[in-house]
């Protein structure tokens, strides 16, 4: 690689940082603490349109959105720690081996509840949650378990799949997934495509970032483009090259 | 640097610590040498490279066309323009030469009398190096991947062997015998590698995306397997489970120190998993390309702090820190992919080798040195230089400014 300035590892550091010295084009904020990342993520989850689905669908952030800010391995361990506390909760979408969402707890439970209104199988999933989503932190479920442990009974088993809360992951076992996602998913991969497709069409396969959050989406582009921008780069389907004026977004072919 | 050298001579701080800052200064600040070159001797592409640990002086590579060469990496030509040239080769007209591609090459770990090496053409050659005559010839009935000799065994002398059969051979080297076998993989294992740490146990990676570690003394089978969600059945789809990789395994590596192993897959992710409890310590390296149907031979560096993971990416060798997963530079250089890189930890230094059949040293950039120590330098080589330099020298100016 071509540096002008060559890498100085830590220890060889002995001026300080001038403070207020400005930085062009590289972002700088890594090293943060728990806060932090919860703040980011209630950050991206303004980014998620709520109009857009009535409602019926709790904010939903992806777990490698956060990647494209933070450190990847800091990021891995602070969300295994706010779902151990019971504050967040992950799911398997589906549509990817690795992409993970998160939602809050308490906005799942609520919208979840919102969604059962004057259905039958409320108790049901109301059971559900308190039992096994305020305890378990998996993100699927065996027919053992489900039998054994949280003594939930074939029928009522039959319901939650009905109500959205549980999704088929093969004979006897079962995904926790949120009720309603499906045009959540595909309005993603539609607008994924075609955030991706904008990079690729550009001369040389690469444009800068701040550039393409001012372009104007077509209409397969649902969500805030930013919410894409940080899809993404975080799931390392184009390359972020930090330059002078700004960062650059590179189409990655692979 | 002068903070360091002061605090090592008053004893107010560790040696170690300045030959840390030292080495880790070194590794960040690798560069393709135009003085630095390696002989070009394969025609094609190189599959395996290996420095012997005794005087880190001779180099092995074996390439896909069968031919295994010797470097000498020293120089003691008193010149900075160095070639590392190629002591001996196995070539294309030895009589013993291997008749397909060479897939692994190995120092014996005690002295460079003796070298191992393993092909497509189902044997495993050890070889004489005075001589450059097979000792001793193994066969098996399928392609070799990849074999490994323990590097601190006193107790025994085996050599592990993956091949495209699932079971694990272990051949000795003291009675010619190949008996031992380990079953357990249910597809071609494409890496081995021993403890550092310990001399019994053994680490096997295979296509069947599982990484199992072995103690060879213990009959049963495998110690543990790798799963890369620490037990947790829930994360991962169902046929997923128990697995290292959500692809084949195709490259291993254990740390200098022996606690930590390193595994890449064609899942395009390395992770890294403590090697005394088959934990996967979760740090993120990203996406991590992998392409490769056989063996990676990757390294990690050794005396460093932090430690770095050198891995083949492509057509680039990607540099990790090992504990953070940060991704710290990427060394550009070969015309086509990497096949493998080995780590020179006395002089940190990386040679790499893939398929367009160059082996490329990456050497540290010296610390530039001040004008009057250069220009003092500059008239001395003038002084004792060879007619080349004389057409440079200027004989109007004087010397003396």
């Amino acid at each position: 690689m071509n540096r002008k300035r060559a890498l100085v590892s830590d220890t060889f550091k002995v001026k300080k940082r001038k403070t207020g010295s400005e930085k062009f084009g590289v972002v700088d904020d890594h090293g943060d603490g728990q806060g932090d990342i919860k703040s980011t993520i209630m950050d991206l989850m303004t980014l998620f349109p709520r109009k857009l689905f009535n409602d019926a669908v709790p904010q939903i952030v992806l777990k490698h959105q956060l990647y494209s800010i933070h450190d990847k391995t800091m990021v891995d361990k602070e969300v295994n720690k706010l779902r151990e506390s019971g504050s967040l909760l992950m799911f398997q979408l589906g549509f990817d081996a690795e992409a993970f969402g998160l939602v809050f707890a308490s906005d799942y439970k609520a919208k979840v509840l919102a969604g059962e209104e004057g259905k039958a199988t409320r108790a049901t999933v109301e059971k559900f949650l308190e039992k096994v989503v305020s305890k378990c932190t998996d993100l699927s479920f065996s027919k053992d378990k489900m039998l054994r442990e949280f003594l939930f009974t074939d029928s009522e088993i039959t319901q939650l799949v009905k109500s959205g809360v549980l999704t088929v992951r093969d004979a006897g076992s079962w995904w926790l997934s949120i009720p309603n996602t499906g045009k959540f998913i595909k309005y993603f991969i539609q607008g994924r495509k075609a955030v991706l497709g904008m990079v690729k069409k550009s001369k040389y396969g690469e444009v800068l970032k701040d550039d393409l959050e001012q372009r104007r989406t077509t209409s397969h582009v649902k969500f805030h483009i930013k919410y894409h921008i940080n899809d993404i780069v975080g799931a390392e389907l184009v390359e972020s090259v930090p330059t002078t004026s700004g960062t650059l977004l590179r189409y990655v072919d692979s | 640097m002068l903070g360091f050298l002061t605090a090592r001579r008053a004893g107010l701080d560790d040696p170690l610590r300045l030959r840390r800052a030292e080495s880790t200064r070194r590794v960040l600040n690798l560069k393709l040498n135009p003085d630095r070159d390696v002989d070009r001797i394969h025609g094609n592409g190189i599959n395996s490279i290996d420095i012997e640990t005794i005087e880190g002086r001779y180099m092995l590579s074996g390439g896909a066309d069968g031919v295994i060469v010797i470097y000498d990496l020293e120089n003691y030509s008193g010149k900075p323009q160095y070639t590392c040239k190629a002591v001996c080769t196995v070539g294309r007209s030895n009589r013993h030469v291997h008749k397909f591609s060479v897939e692994t090459v190995l120092w014996y770990p005690y002295d460079t009398g003796m070298f191992v090496s393993s092909s497509f053409d189902k044997t495993m050659k050890v070889w004489d190096t005075e001589t450059l005559k097979p000792a001793e010839v193994f066969e098996f009935e399928s392609n070799i991947y990849n074999h490994h000799l323990s590097p601190i065994a006193r107790k025994h002398s085996l050599i592990a062997v993956g091949t495209k059969n699932p079971k694990i051979q272990l051949c000795d080297l003291k009675s010619g015998s190949k008996i031992h076998v380990l079953q357990g993989h249910k597809a071609e294992v494409l890496s081995v590698r021993w403890s550092p740490r310990y001399e019994h146990i053994l680490a096997t990676a295979s296509a069947d995306s599982k990484v199992k570690v072995w103690d060879v003394r213990r009959a049963s089978g495998s110690l543990f397997s790798l799963d890369q969600d620490n037990g947790d059945k829930s994360k991962s789809s169902s046929e997923a489970v128990n697995t290292a990789h959500n692809g084949r395994v195709n490259g291993l590596s254990f740390t200098s120190d022996g606690l930590f192993l390193l595994t890449t897959g064609t899942d395009d992710r390395m992770r890294l998993w403590n090697s005394a409890t088959g934990e996967n310590t979760l740090v993120n390296y990203g996406k991590v390309c992998n392409e490769s149907r056989k063996g990676l031979q990757f390294t990690v560096s050794q005396g460093c702090s932090p430690e770095f993971v050198f891995v083949p990416c492509g057509s680039s060798v990607a540099v990790y820190v090992l504990h953070t997963g940060e991704l710290v530079t990427m060394l550009r250089g070969h015309y086509n992919n990497v096949d493998c890189c080995k780590f020179h930890p006395d002089h940190q230094e990386l040679y790499s080798g893939g398929k367009d059949g160059n082996i490329l040293a990456w050497v540290p950039v010296l610390r530039a040195s001040d004008m009057e120590e250069e220009s003092d330098q500059k008239n001395k080589g003038a002084a004792d230089s060879s007619a080349g330099n004389r057409a440079l020298q200027d004989a109007w100016s004087s010397d003396e400014d």
